[in-house]
């Protein structure tokens, strides 16, 4: 196996990754606020979808991602009226919004495009790349960075303005309080349904970005329930990172990688398998993370 | 406050009170539990708002909408329960919702640790600014809870039930406190049911009673019995304990020892017994080890070392229904916690831990006449006021509650009972009542743990006490021996001398 | 009838009712923007589901696997487990059951039982191991039970592309050989597929509603699903029920999941469950019905309805049958907001005061 094999498939990782980051971003977003956000599956979805129709009918890269994102976040919204404001079961909006949107964009994909399984060319653009011509020095550092998508660096940006914003900011302070104890915040004089309804939105702008970047990132295409459980799997990043923003790029890498191994490896094993391993490998993350937290928190306890 | 009027359905909670605050004066309001103070000062900090009447401040009328609107016409509330964040330090709790910015959106916490600073020096209380919320135990975090009140610059204060969570030294600081306060000429109004705390701080008091006001009195015209007496309607009868004899020990802890994660054990080599016939109280502060002893007990932690022998059985460590069927009842000390589902019916609710007795149940089916005959006769026995013994248990009221509870622990017909924080929150008649349950059952020569916060309860109920103080059993009396003092003083970690 | 009983009626009656009218009203404006008539369309969908033998029987064989998965996530979600697996319990179940019909030396009667139970233990099984992660780890059960939908769907798929698969016909489609005819349901007629399987279906699910409100079992269960805390304190033991109420659910999967392959398919196909949404549609009656077993099954007969009308209305007036999936989502959210129960908060607010009343009161 030579060396830009490698770059390629680190390459891979960083874009499988972008999706996966800004969800669990979203996720983490809602978690600190005190909201179980069950709906970043279809927040992705949609996202993705109304990304490539947008693009069939301008064919422009910056107005479909403009639409995305504000799919995301118009998901996001109808799942905040009916969690935060009519205070349905979380469980019971986000299994009802995903299940909701993957049959919207079903049905609409049918009756735009008048074809079921995926849809493609149409003279549609991709993201706008970036090729980071000053490590042409280097064969390998060029092929991993190349052809990256804007979004794909934005990731992790937002992931630091997120942790600043957390840390830094009186809104974030508020936020973070709103998570330890909404009757406390309100009490207070501060409105915490306001600030989890704008969480939810929020999660539902980041998870837009993730829909773009995965619909238009690398090929674009848009196919029936493209986004296969990333919206679950971006839920064990961040649970893993115990919602940290920072944390929560390594955990989301660490997932990217799993995903692209999945595609790399079709080459070896039987691609029915390959296509179980992203699944396979949350459940064992999120097992080894629950093991290791037990253990220190058997050592915490001793007789004295 | 004028005529301020408040109904929650077919409750009226106030009814047409008046309330008058001087300047500079410290006005308590007195009233048992369910008497409508709290709801009052609820409307008053905004949390609630009234059906008719009006307030004014300073001669001016003004409409409430929320604890906001309260603190801007200078209003402010030490909560009982407190509304702090305990990850946050005590700056960040202090000038939450009002905090000084850089740039007008960072939060700029070396200059809230500064103000912080100043307010200690003002009001002569002191804090470290720095120090995590969690880490604090309850006086000072009642501290935080004072100082984030002075930071808002209210000029009016209102304590809600204070002293219910500090020990006895805790109370002489805070009424000191209070007074410093009145010096530095804030107003303030004092809600409690505790009396001594009226005599000692109050100018003038306040009596509701039911959701009326019963009589406003400078301090000087009252006393404690006055006030008493017109708190509940009728001169209280101390209760007369009949004296039986024990017999042998139902229950007995030995060398009970409960991991921490911390610089000390959760609990430290406790030992106790309990007998037939008796009524054990365990005195001390929440939160010194009394909720872990009764989780061991029942079988919900495991502990590390030490055993426990209930009606002569080693249960040490065993499930929960091992416990139960060796002969242990459990009245737990939060009832929604612990003591209930909400959703579940009366009846539902009434069976748990009885369904595996054999006229309830027979092959793991239910037999549902006498599971609802069963659950009808508990609460009848127990005098709790229902619609429909299929309604969800959350549509009663607490004391309804704690009354159905009660009748279902008592009703195991157990050697042992584990009662804790019994009549916790709810109104005197529930209060009186089961009382009389728990002599009762220690007539029948059955053996009684009972744990409290409330040190009145104790004393009136106990044949011998222990004091609970960091995990450790501080000391042990009779009846005859206790007194207040002694008590108190082991509840605060002092020792006694002789 | 008491007051009180009087108000649960309406409440268990009329918050579905609204819910679903307005899911249908959703529908219908959908349909509107995609320039189909809603009443005419409406009309197909309700002939073309209930109101012809032909489409009546579709309808109830389709509501079989429906109302079993439904009670499945019932069994669990009731007891505060949150199973969202039950897709890929349904495929390990058939396809387990699918090996040993194919395998077995056993023809009659007596190898359907088999089988049966084979795939439901299979099932069961399948359903414990992410409730031992659950348990012993704090893995979310959500995301274990999810992940392992998409992980065993894969597998199975597998299985029926290349070692199982049936090389008769064009050989393109991924399935299994068909199983033995007299392992199958006594089927009732030619023209359509209703078979004696649905009335097992049927039978289940109301020996679960006996389960639920009769047995000790079905009230531990209950307790633990409302008041984890209270259900301990009580010395209801949390890991038998944790452990039994998920094999239940997982054993009551793989139960549908046989009735789909021995009563109408015969076979395991690629993505059988997958593709048609059993599991999903099965939640959402479930969840309409607010856990109860018998309006499950009636609300499952319902959507069944509602998706074999979509079927037949994508052919007929050109809508995409995806239309039905859109309507019970809805319906789904709709019922949940609990319109009536706060509408009832206002009209207690109103009602006369009495002094010192003791009932319903505060603290």
């Amino acid at each position: 196996m030579n060396d830009l094999y490698l770059a390629a498939v680190i390459n891979t990782t960083f874009r499988y990754t972008t999706p996966v980051l800004f969800a669990a971003l979203g996720s983490l977003f809602c978690t600190k606020a005190a909201v179980f956000n069950v709906a970043l599956e279809g927040q992705l979805l949609a996202a993705s979808f109304v990304a490539i129709v947008a693009n069939y009918y301008t064919n422009n890269a910056f107005i479909s991602l403009l639409a995305g994102v504000g799919a995301g976040a118009f998901i996001a919204w109808i799942v905040a009226v009916f969690q935060i404001k009519w205070k349905v079961r979380d469980m019971v909006v986000g299994t009802a919004m995903n299940l909701l949107v993957q049959s919207v964009t079903a049905f609409l994909m049918q009756i735009i495009f008048g074809s079921r399984g995926t849809v493609q060319g149409f003279g549609m653009v991709p993201l706008t790349k970036i090729n980071p011509t000053f490590l042409k020095f280097s064969p390998f550092l060029y092929r991993m960075f190349e052809d990256l998508s804007t979004i794909d660096y934005l990731g992790y940006i937002v992931a630091i303005i997120i942790f600043i914003y957390f840390y830094k900011t009186v809104s974030g302070f508020h936020h973070l309080s709103v998570g330890i104890s909404g009757t406390a915040a309100d009490s207070l004089g501060i409105n915490s349904q306001r600030i989890q309804i704008r969480a939810v939105v929020i999660s539902g702008i980041l998870c837009g970005f993730g829909g773009v970047v995965h619909a238009m990132g690398n090929v674009t295409v848009f196919a029936e329930n493209m986004t296969s459980g990333r919206g679950f799997i971006a839920m064990g990043a961040a649970s893993m990172a115990q919602s940290h923003s920072l944390v929560a790029i390594a955990s989301s890498l660490f997932f990217g990688t799993m995903l692209s191994l999945s595609k790399t490896l079709q080459g070896y094993i039987n691609s029915y398998f390959t296509e179980a391993i992203p699944y396979l490998c949350t459940v064992l993350a999120i097992t080894i993370y629950g093991v290791i937290i037990s253990i220190q928190k058997r050592r915490a306890k001793k007789i004295l | 406050m004028k005529h301020i009027t408040k109904t929650y359905g077919a409750l009226v909670a106030n009814n047409s009170i008046d309330l008058t605050l001087q300047k500079g004066e410290i006005l308590a309001v007195v009233g048992e539990n369910g008497a409508g103070k709290s709801t009052l000062m609820k409307i008053l900090y905004g949390l609630e708002a009234y059906d008719s009447g009006e307030i004014l401040i300073n001669g001016e009328s003004r409409k409430f909408r929320s604890p906001h609107d309260a603190i801007d016409s200078g209003i402010g509330m030490v909560q009982q329960h407190f509304m702090l964040f305990p990850p946050f330090t005590a700056a960040e709790n202090i000038v939450y919702g009002h905090e000084p910015k850089r740039k007008g959106i960072l939060f700029n916490r070396a200059e809230a640790s500064d103000k912080v600073k100043e307010l200690c020096k003002r009001y002569g209380m002191y804090i470290d600014p720095n120090v995590k919320v969690a880490d604090c135990p309850v006086g000072l975090q009642q501290r935080i809870e004072i100082l984030k009140v002075l930071y808002q610059g209210v000029e009016i204060i209102i304590f809600d039930e204070p002293s219910a969570v500090l020990t006895p030294q805790e109370v002489k600081e805070l009424l000191k406190t209070i007074k410093d306060l009145k010096q530095a000429g804030k107003s303030i109004i004092l809600i409690t049911h505790k009396l001594s705390e009226v005599m000692a701080v109050a100018d003038r008091v306040m009596v509701m009673r039911l959701g009326q006001l019963i009589k406003t009195m400078p301090i000087g015209e009252t006393s404690i019995e006055e006030m008493s007496f017109l708190m509940v309607g009728h001169k209280l009868e101390t209760r007369k304990i009949k004296k039986i004899g024990q017999g042998s020990a139902v229950l007995k802890v030995e060398h009970l020892t409960l991991a921490g994660t911390g610089e000390r054990n959760t609990l430290d080599d406790v030992n106790l017994f309990v007998r037939r016939g008796e009524i054990v109280g365990i005195a001390g502060v929440s939160g010194n080890g009394q909720s872990e002893l009764i989780q061991c007990l029942t079988g919900i932690l495991k502990f590390q070392a030490g055993s426990v022998i209930i009606n002569d059985q080693d249960v040490s460590n065993r499930s929960v229904q091992e416990i139960r069927d060796s002969g242990c009842a459990c009245i737990p000390e939060d009832r929604y916690y612990w003591g209930n589902a909400a959703e579940a019916t009366l009846v539902e609710n009434a069976i748990m831990s009885h369904y595996k007795k054999s006229n309830l149940m027979r092959y793991g089916i239910f037999h549902k006449k006498n599971t609802t005959q069963f659950a009808n006769d508990c609460m009848a026995e127990f005098d709790v006021r229902y619609s429909s013994d299929k309604q969800a248990i959350q549509e009663l009221s607490g004391g309804n509650v704690q009354k159905l509870i009660v009748a279902r622990e008592i009703s195991q017909h157990s050697p042992f009972l584990i009662a804790a924080e019994p009549t916790r929150g709810i109104d005197i008649g529930a209060i009186d009542f089961i009382h009389s349950k728990l002599l009762e059952k220690r007539e029948k020569g059955d053996g009684i743990l009972l744990i409290s916060s409330e040190l009145s309860e104790i004393f009136a109920l106990s044949d011998r006490i222990y004091v609970m103080y960091e995990g450790k059993i501080a000391g042990e009396f009779t009846r005859k021996e206790a007194t207040n003092d002694k008590v108190g003083l082991l509840m605060m970690g002092g020792t006694l001398n002789g | 009838m008491d007051e009180f009983k009087k108000r649960k009626l309406v409440d268990d009656v009329a918050s579905p009712l609204i819910a679903i009218l307005a899911g249908l009203l959703v529908g219908a404006i959908v349909m509107l923007l995609t320039g189909t008539d809603p009443l005419h369309a409406y009309g197909e969908m309700f002939t073309k589901s209930f109101f012809k033998p032909y489409y009546l029987a579709e309808t109830l064989v389709r509501s079989a696997p429906i109302m079993l998965s439904g009670v499945a996530a019932a069994v669990a979600w009731r007891a505060g487990y949150i199973n969202l697996g039950m897709q890929g319990q349904m495929c390990v179940g058939g396809l387990v059951a699918t090996v040993m019909a194919l395998y077995l030396p056993i023809d009659s009667w007596w190898g359907t039982v088999l089988c049966f139970a084979g795939g439901m233990t299979a099932a069961a099984l399948f359903a414990l191991i992410p409730t031992y992660l659950d348990y012993k780890f704090n893995a979310s059960l959500i995301i274990t039970t999810l992940m392992l939908n998409y992980a065993i769907n894969h597998v199975t798929n597998y299985f029926v592309a290349y070692p199982m698969r049936d090389p008769a016909g064009d050989g393109m489609a991924q399935q299994s050989i068909q199983i033995a005819k007299s392992m199958r349901f006594f089927r009732f007629s030619n023209k359509n597929a209703m078979n004696s399987s649905v009335f097992v279906a049927v039978l289940v699910v109301l020996l679960m509603y006996f389960v639920f409100t009769k047995t000790k079992f079905g009230y531990e269960s209950k307790i633990t699903g409302l008041n984890k805390h209270f259900a301990q304190y009580g010395g209801i033991k949390s890991m038998k029920t944790m452990f039994q109420t998920m094999a239940l659910s997982g054993a009551l999967s793989g139960f549908a999941a046989c009735i789909e392959i021995f009563g109408v398919r015969y076979r395991y196909v690629n993505s059988m469950f997958s593709s048609t949404g059993y599991a999903w549609t099965g939640l959402m009656a479930m969840l309409i019905a607010g856990y109860n077993p018998l309006l499950t099954l009636v609300y499952s007969i319902f959507l069944a309805g509602l998706n074999i009308g979509g079927t037949a209305l994508q052919r007929t007036v050109g809508v995409p049958m995806q239309i039905a999936d859109i309507i019970q989502c809805c319906i789904t959210l709709f019922v949940s907001v609990r319109i009536l129960h706060e509408f009832k908060q206002m009209q207690a607010n109103k009602t006369p005061a009495r002094v010192g009343g003791k009932k319903g009161g505060t603290t």
